[in-house]
C-alpha cells in the first residue's frame, strides 16, 4: 500500500517536470545552429529531388522543352527559389566538409569548432551571393 | 580492429562509414559539375546535349545518384529516429522513404543511362 503511494508520488513528480517545447526560448550556440541547418537543408534537398529529376527530364526531351525550362528559371520567382535551394546545397556542402574534417580530427576543440562554424555560415552565404550576382547580371 | 568494426556486428559503424564515403563521392562530383558548367556554359539545347551526352559524365552522374540515395536514406532515417518516437509510424515512414528512393533511382537510371 505504502509502496503504491510512493510510486504514485514518483509518477506525479515525473509528470510535473518542466517540458520546454517553446523552441524560441532556446538560444542555439553557433555550432548547434550549423548542425540543425545541416539537417534542415538535407531534408529540404531530399524533398526537391523529384523536381530536379523532372526539370532534367524536360530539358533533355526536346529543344522546345529545354527553352521552357530556361525561361521558367529566368522568372524572378523561380530565381529566388533556385537561390534558396542553392544556399541549402552550399550550406549542406560546407557543413559536410566540416564534419569530414572533424572525423579526421581537424578543428575539434571548442574554439576551433566555433571558428569553423562561422566559416561554414559565411561560405554558404558568400557562394549564394556570387550565384545571385551571376543570375541577375 | 578497424576491419572488425566494419563487420555486420556493428551496423552503426557501417552506416557511419557509408554516409562519409557517399558524401565524398558527391562532393567530388559536385565540384566537377560546377567546373564543367563554368567551362562549357551550355546555353542552347544542342550545347546542353553535348554537356550531358558523354558516357563518362552520365555514368558519373548515375554513381552520384546512387550515393545520393544511400546518403539520403541514412540521413532521413536518422531524422525519423530522432523525431518519430512511435515505432509503427516510424516503420511506415521508413518504408515510404525506401520506396521513394527506389523510384527516384529508377527514374534517374532511365535519364542518365538510357536517354
Amino acid at each position: 500500500m505504502q509502496n503504491n503511494e510512493l510510486q504514485n508520488g514518483q509518477k506525479a513528480k515525473l509528470k510535473n517536470r518542466p517540458k520546454n517545447l517553446n523552441l524560441f526560448t532556446i538560444r542555439l550556440p553557433i555550432n548547434a545552429l550549423v548542425s540543425i541547418l545541416h539537417r534542415a537543408t538535407g531534408c529540404a534537398l531530399f524533398l526537391v529531388l523529384p523536381i530536379l529529376l523532372l526539370l532534367l527530364q524536360l530539358s533533355l526531351s526536346s529543344a522546345a522543352h529545354f527553352e521552357m525550362v530556361v525561361s521558367l528559371l529566368r522568372s524572378p520567382f523561380f530565381k529566388l527559389m533556385f537561390l534558396g535551394l542553392a544556399w541549402a546545397f552550399f550550406h549542406h556542402f560546407f557543413a559536410g566538409v566540416r564534419h569530414l574534417a572533424m572525423d579526421v580530427h581537424w578543428m575539434t576543440t571548442l574554439m576551433k569548432a566555433r571558428c569553423t562554424s562561422k566559416i561554414v555560415l559565411v561560405l554558404g552565404v558568400l557562394a549564394t551571393l556570387i550565384l545571385a550576382v551571376q543570375l541577375w547580371a | 580492429m578497424i576491419t572488425e568494426l566494419l563487420t555486420k556486428r556493428y551496423p552503426g559503424m557501417r552506416a557511419w562509414l557509408m554516409q562519409r564515403l557517399t558524401a565524398l563521392i558527391m562532393a567530388v562530383y559536385s565540384v566537377m559539375l560546377l567546373l564543367r558548367i563554368l567551362v562549357l556554359q551550355p546555353g542552347t539545347y544542342e550545347e546542353f546535349l553535348d554537356f550531358f551526352y558523354p558516357a563518362w559524365f552520365r555514368i558519373a552522374s548515375w554513381l552520384f545518384w546512387i550515393s545520393l540515395s544511400l546518403h539520403a536514406w541514412l540521413g532521413i532515417r536518422d531524422v525519423f529516429k530522432d523525431y518519430v518516437p512511435n515505432m509503427n509510424v516510424r516503420s511506415v515512414l521508413l518504408k515510404i522513404l525506401v520506396v521513394l528512393l527506389w523510384v527516384f533511382i529508377a527514374w534517374a537510371s532511365w535519364l542518365f543511362l538510357t536517354k
